[in-house]
């Protein structure tokens, strides 16, 4: 065991073991809320997947065909994804992971490093494919009353099928980091990443795949089956999986496919490990050498902090956070996604063909006034929670030179509250009032709205400042780790509760005022009055939310401090 | 016992380490010298086998770090200035893994585990979780961990650093012990009285070059003043620039 390369993967078992025995407080409701998640998606998953199947099934050897072509094309996704990510994760785990220092240091071969890094990668990088493909396999299985050796293959197949993308992806960054400093190499690859996901969703919205299903829009079947088809795919690891699935499917064996999946997966894993044994340590060397960084001195944000009226306090902590934050590509390169996200969003109601339904689409149009409420709702909880919620900890180990500072935790936390309400509330109105002008909206609707997306964005931001710090992380080697944490899963429970509660205290008058209105009868006094309190209420809820967010986490600071 | 031939480690057009050549006699406690950002860390770095010289080699109980890097890391035990410990072992558990890197196995190892920790008075921390560990006790665990499997050389950086008095002086006595036991001890450090109290020999760099070498006695000759203390001598030799450590040191 002790020679085995499995050995150098116990410090990770153990700790998960010892992490398990001595549960912090909090622990068992965020593993209960990603639990409940989990299954949510799991069932989802297999449920759609049945449908799919089931539907299928009706068109014999027609749904035959679709069935192995979806197969391969889901195959086809997780290559793409699998490659990638195998790219990100190595630079890690063979890299930059600080443990190496540790591991590089004892007397082990190069090549049981090597292995026991690469299953790390391969498992960090392919669980979450794994998670999204089994219940779709499952889901096809019994729909179809699969025999046990389709459960067999299925699991048998998705190893060699995860082992070769990854391989490709690793051999990738031994090249980056040879080439490359590994510090910078990551953040290229966060940025390549970023617009790479941008600009395949957005190209997937531009191709308008919903027209697929207007039966008017398409020459013929032959054109149609052909554009799903590539003369390529074939050669790929995604069309032998997709096979060997649907062949176990069958109740048959595809010992072709079976054989080049497990040959290409063995050649890449033997090719993989003599080039790390070649240029492994080469790569790590000029990981640990630090050239002076390149950096923008951004002295337009000094220069506008100057002429905001705020304390000399505020001032330079508006300018300290903003500076990191630009000068940080792994964080503000997420918001270059998050701008194709809203693009799509917003192309979205560009789009929608309303006037299809002549009789209907006055009202259904007031509808999605308030669906784009609550859509722009949740992406301002998502928003928050990423970006807002980790302000405090960012501080990270340099918290002590506020807390030892002259500076009061009142003046610090609105001065993060400032910082995050700002590009928030830009974004979220944009979103709301955008997206409202594009489909008409009645402008009574259109006000309600913008008041209550501005009235929500103080709510949110205030709440993940607060909660933020009375949960802070300080020793988080990232956002997304303080995003994941207890006190993130707690503001996102929140949150979504707030936004549901403001959606039914907004929606109901909302919708009481529209049906008056499309009958042109006046609101009776009582129900006008109900209307009133149902929008005071909401504004109330937000108002009090925001402060006591803040409140509450200005006393956590004050008692830190203490 | 380690020897460091003509080693080179440029970073682009920068030399952090130029040509250092140095040599550990076992038994021997070996000072190596400098001000910040002399190349201390860099060379104890390419000793240990975490970074490639440019140029150069090292040798560790005869095994170039280069060629057999097994056999050589397998002699060694490094102390780093900043160690990697994993915070959700306990420190047994940390030991043990450790002891299974150098492939010591068997009902010994356990026995081997508790003599370190008996040594380091961390006995009773042996079930508790590194992360609930102050500066020092981690820095008494990583070691623990470095002569545990009973290296013929070891290279460590900055040892006294955040250490209380009574941690300090642990450690000085068990590198003694091991020096008497046979222990070739390159020891990186910007304390000069440690230096001047245990090393038998000192190597002082500065810009990456090794600029005097040899006993207390003969750097004192070197630099011109016999009686001098260790600090006049360490400042005349670097000049301005240690005038600035000095005063951190202080």
């Amino acid at each position: 065991m002790k020679g085995a390369f499995t050995y150098l993967l116990l410090p990770a078992i153990w700790s998960s073991r010892n992490r398990a025995a001595r549960r912090q407080p909090g622990d068992l409701t965020r593993a209960f809320v990603f639990a409940a998640m989990g299954i949510g998606v799991f069932a989802a998953l297999f449920f759609a997947a049945s449908w799919v199947t089931w539907q299928l099934n009706g068109y014999e050897e027609l749904g035959d065909y679709l069935l192995r072509l979806g197969l391969s094309w889901i195959f086809m996704t997780f290559l793409a994804f699998l490659t990638f990510s195998g790219i990100v994760t190595a630079l890690s785990t063979f890299f930059l992971s600080d443990d190496l220092r540790l591991l590089l240091t004892a007397p082990i071969a190069a090549r049981r490093l090597f292995y026991a890094r690469f299953a790390r990668t391969v498992a960090q990088s392919s669980w979450m494919v794994i998670v999204f493909i089994a219940p779709v396999l499952l889901g096809v299985g019994v729909v179809r009353c699969a025999p046990a050796t389709f459960y067999i293959t299925s699991a048998l197949t998705i190893l060699p099928f995860a082992i070769i993308p990854v391989a490709v992806g690793t051999a990738s960054t031994l090249l980056l980091v040879n080439v490359f400093p590994a510090r910078r190499a990551r953040e290229l690859l966060m940025l390549m990443g970023f617009l790479f996901v941008g600009s395949v969703v957005i190209l997937l919205r531009m191709l308008r795949p919903e027209q697929l299903m207007r039966a008017e829009s398409l020459p013929d079947l032959t054109g149609f089956f052909s554009t799903l088809q590539s003369p390529v795919t074939p050669l790929l690891p995604s069309f032998w999986a997709g096979e060997l699935v649907f062949a176990s499917l069958k109740g048959g064996w595809d010992l072709m496919h079976a054989g080049a999946i497990w040959s290409t997966a063995l050649v890449c894993c033997v090719g993989l490990r003599v080039a790390d044994e070649r240029w492994h340590f080469s790569g790590y060397s000029r990981s640990q050498e630090a050239p002076k960084a390149r950096f923008a001195h951004f002295r337009g944000i000094d220069l506008i902090a100057r002429i905001l009226p705020l304390s000399p306090v505020r001032k330079h902590l508006l300018i300290k956070d903003v500076k990191i934050f630009l000068r940080d590509v792994s964080q503000w390169s997420q918001l270059l996604l998050l701008l194709a996200l809203v693009l799509i969003y917003l192309y979205n109601f560009r789009v929608l063909d309303l006037g299809r339904i002549p009789y209907m689409s006055g009202f259904i149009k007031n509808i999605y006034a308030l669906v784009n409420l609550g859509m722009a709702g949740f992406v301002l909880a998502t928003v928050a929670v990423r970006f807002v919620f980790p302000m405090v900890s960012a501080e990270g180990r340099a918290f002590w030179l506020i807390r030892n500072s002259p500076v009061e935790m009142h003046d610090f936390l609105w001065s993060k509250f400032w910082t995050g309400l700002i590009p928030v509330l830009l974004l979220t109105e944009t979103l709301t009032v955008a997206a409202n002008e594009l489909l008409d909206v009645d402008p009574f609707l259109k006000s309600v709205a913008a008041v209550a997306i501005l009235f929500l964005s103080f709510a949110l931001v205030g709440l993940a400042t607060g909660i933020g710090a009375r949960y802070p992380r300080f020793t988080a080697d990232n956002p997304s780790e303080v995003s994941g944490s207890y006190g993130g899963v707690a503001f996102m429970v929140v949150a979504v509760l707030l936004v549901v509660a403001i959606i039914a205290l907004v929606g109901w008058p909302s919708m009481t005022y529209l049906y008056y209105q499309l009958r042109h009868r006046p609101i009776p006094a009582f129900r006008l009055a109900l209307m009133g309190a149902c929008y005071v209420a909401a504004m109330v809820l937000m108002v009090a939310t925001w402060l006591h967010g803040m409140r509450s986490g200005i006393r956590a600071l004050d008692a830190m401090s203490n | 016992m380690i020897a460091v031939e003509h080693l080179v480690k440029q970073y682009g057009r920068f030399t952090a380490v130029d040509d250092v050549s140095l040599d550990v006699q076992p038994g021997e406690i070996h000072g190596f010298l400098g001000p910040n950002g002399a190349g201390k860390t860099t060379t104890l770095r390419m000793i240990a086998g975490l970074l490639k010289p440019t140029s150069g080699r090292v040798v560790v109980d005869g095994h170039d770090v280069a060629l057999e890097p097994e056999l050589a890391k397998s002699s060694l035990g490094f102390i780093p200035d900043r160690p990697f410990i994993y915070e959700k072992l306990t420190a047994g558990e940390f030991l043990r893994f450790h002891a299974g890197l150098y492939g010591l196995d068997g009902d010994g190892v356990l026995d081997r585990v508790h003599e370190m920790l008996d040594l380091f008075e961390l006995r009773r921390w042996e079930h508790e979780l590194v992360e609930s560990f102050s500066h020092g006790m981690k820095q008494r665990l990583v070691m623990c961990a470095a002569f545990l499997h009973r290296p013929r050389a070891v290279a460590v950086d900055e040892p006294m650093v955040g250490l209380d008095p009574r941690g300090a002086r642990l450690i000085k006595d068990v590198f003694r012990r091991m020096s008497d036991r046979g222990v070739a001890i390159l020891m990186s450090t910007h304390t000069l009285e440690v230096a001047h109290e245990m090393c038998h020999r000192l190597s002082i760099i500065l810009k990456g070059k090794i600029i005097a070498q040899g006993t207390v006695d003969e750097i004192r000759r070197l630099a011109g003043g016999a009686d001098d203390h260790l600090t006049s001598v360490f400042l005349r030799l670097t000049g301005g620039s240690a005038l600035q450590e000095l005063d951190e040191a202080v």
